[in-house]
């Protein structure tokens, strides 16, 4: 069904710009490149205020969960090196 | 929540996983402390003991290496050089049309495009060994110590061929090591070897800072910067987490005389799509230059003494742009390699999704590569900014700039973390337990 859909109305091709933003059709010739990049910024700041940013309490669990996950792994790591650095010395020293 | 740790170590599947990877680790520190042969171990660490808040040439990598690569052992070279191979391949990729056919051959061609991989680790190998171990003989590796020249008390070529070979040797063993626990453990395995190595340098250089320190007795500046680490993490993982959704709504179909499909969905769009791999691309791409230097006879001439000036030392204002305008390119790189707009949308064509107002094919494509290109530029200049935030400021209170808790290495750290944690956690819903993260 899509596909037909599709067929039939292919957009034109070479202006594929003003597919994504209907809102800047025509205005486009007229802006400098100071302007396209202030819609450009707008446009950037349009999109971050549709992500959906963590949740408080999410925020809290993972920072969490990071935090003892990466303690853990240092601790192993450092009791390991501690370890091996005496026996390196016993081996070789 | 912690319970959950326990409970990850009950489930048969996943504890077998853990312990693998767990045993790599060993393994791979293990490595990372046995002298290469030809060298003369205690000359080695009374060099050591004596430069050890260096800040040559070689402390960013040996960082990288997990201290291994000062102590000039048989895994010195780390997994620097399959980094460093795989981001040649991946750029090689884009401008090779033979690798690029390579690529769309899928799995085949995969297969051999890490095949080459591994070879250029190998030629990458043998260069920086020799490198490396040229600069051991001649006694520049530890300039201020006085038994830099007993380092290597045989310079015949014999000795010095057995040394780079070793080392070549245990890089291909951590590149064979890094896949297997991709394969076999958890995580990514050259994201959790380079998470060892960084990991390893943590403690001592946390107790350097509260030697060093002056405010209560170090405490107050060990608790700062513990302080200032932690609300770092906490940023990382917010930005971590950060989606656009894309809201993507599927056809309803009948076959036979069931109906499928008609629910909606969304395709999550991180605002950091690339992770932690630019900042890794980024500080082994700058590495370069400093690696050419090593093997210069003359190091005092135009160019060499240039680089050392402005690309080896971190608060140089042209290493500091270069490195940012890295991160930020390799941003926009590696989201354009992982995540095709023009085949998600394809896909999405083929089942029958859609995302509302905008036709299927070539909009929602274009469409995708719009967000994306939007999002993408916050997100990279988070990932440029956090990487040489602490930098800027350790220049600026004049402490040590080659300290670990650099935005580097927090990126790489809680970026490995996080995947890690969520790909546990996955597996546990697997099997019906709820995870640590309720």
């Amino acid at each position: 069904m899509t596909e037909a859909l599709g067929s039939t109305a292919t957009p034109e091709r070479g202006r594929p710009e003003d597919q994504t933003s209907p809102s800047r059709r025509g205005k486009r010739k007229k802006k400098g490149p100071l302007g396209r990049m202030g819609t450009f910024y707008r446009q950037i700041i349009a999109e971050l205020r549709k992500v959906v940013w963590p949740k408080r309490n999410d925020l809290v669990t993972y920072t969490t969960v990071v935090i003892v996950f990466v303690v853990v792994i240092i601790a192993f790591v450092s009791v390991l090196d501690l370890g091996f650095a005496k026996l390196v010395e016993w081996v070789f020293g | 929540m912690l319970t959950a740790f326990a409970r990850a170590f009950k489930t048969p599947d996943l504890r077998k996983k853990l312990l693998f990877t767990l045993g790599i680790m060993v393994l791979f520190r293990l490595g990372a402390h046995i002298p290469v042969p030809g060298v003369d171990f205690e000359a080695v660490m009374f060099c050591v003991d004596e430069t050890k808040s260096s800040t040559g040439l070689f402390a960013l990598v040996n960082l990288f290496s997990g201290g291994a690569l000062l102590q000039l052992t048989i895994f010195a070279l780390g997994i620097m050089p399959y980094i460093t191979a795989s981001i040649i391949l991946q750029l090689l990729t884009v401008v090779i049309p033979r690798l690029e056919a390579l690529k769309k051959e899928g799995q085949a061609g995969q297969a051999k495009i890490t095949q080459y991989t591994r070879y250029l680790t190998i030629a990458l190998g043998v260069l920086q060994a020799t490198g490396l171990v040229a600069t051991a003989r001649n006694g520049s590796l530890f300039q201020s110590c006085r038994r830099a020249n007993e380092i290597v008390p045989d310079g015949s070529l014999f000795r010095i061929t057995m040394m780079v070979i070793t080392m070549t040797a245990g890089t291909a063993v951590i590149m064979w090591l890094g896949e297997l626990v991709t394969d076999r453990g958890i995580g990514n395995g050259m994201s959790i070897l380079m998470f060892v190595s960084i990991a390893a340098g943590f403690p001592g250089a946390l107790w350097a800072i509260k030697q060093q320190g002056e405010i209560a007795g170090g405490w107050g500046e060990f608790i700062a910067v513990c302080a200032i680490g932690l609300a770092m993490v906490g940023l990382v993982v917010f930005v971590e987490q950060a989606q656009r959704r894309i809201p993507v709504q599927y056809a309803k179909r009948m076959i036979g005389r069931r109906s499928y499909g008609g629910t909606s969905t969304y395709i999550p769009l991180k605002v950091n799509q690339a992770g932690v791999i630019p900042v890794i691309f980024a500080s082994s791409l700058l590495y370069i230059p400093a690696l050419l230097v090593q093997f210069t006879e003359d190091k005092t001439s135009g160019w060499a003494l240039w680089i050392q000036e402005h690309l080896v030392a971190g608060d140089d204002p042209i290493y500091i742009s270069s490195y940012f305008l890295l991160i930020v390119f390799f941003a926009f790189f590696y989201v354009a390699i992982t995540f095709d707009a023009e085949e998600v949308a394809d896909n999405m064509k083929k089942y029958g999704g859609f995302i509302p107002g905008i036709r299927a094919g070539r909009p929602t494509a274009e469409y995708l590569a719009y967000v994306l290109n939007r999002i993408t530029w916050p997100g990279s200049l988070y990932l440029g900014l956090i990487a040489l935030v602490p930098t800027v400021a350790l220049v600026l209170f004049n402490a040590d700039q080659n300290f670990p808790f650099g935005g580097t290495s927090i990126l790489i750290i809680v970026g490995v973390g996080l995947e890690t944690v969520k790909q546990i956690e996955s597996q546990l819903q697997q099997r019906n337990y709820e995870g640590f993260l309720r």
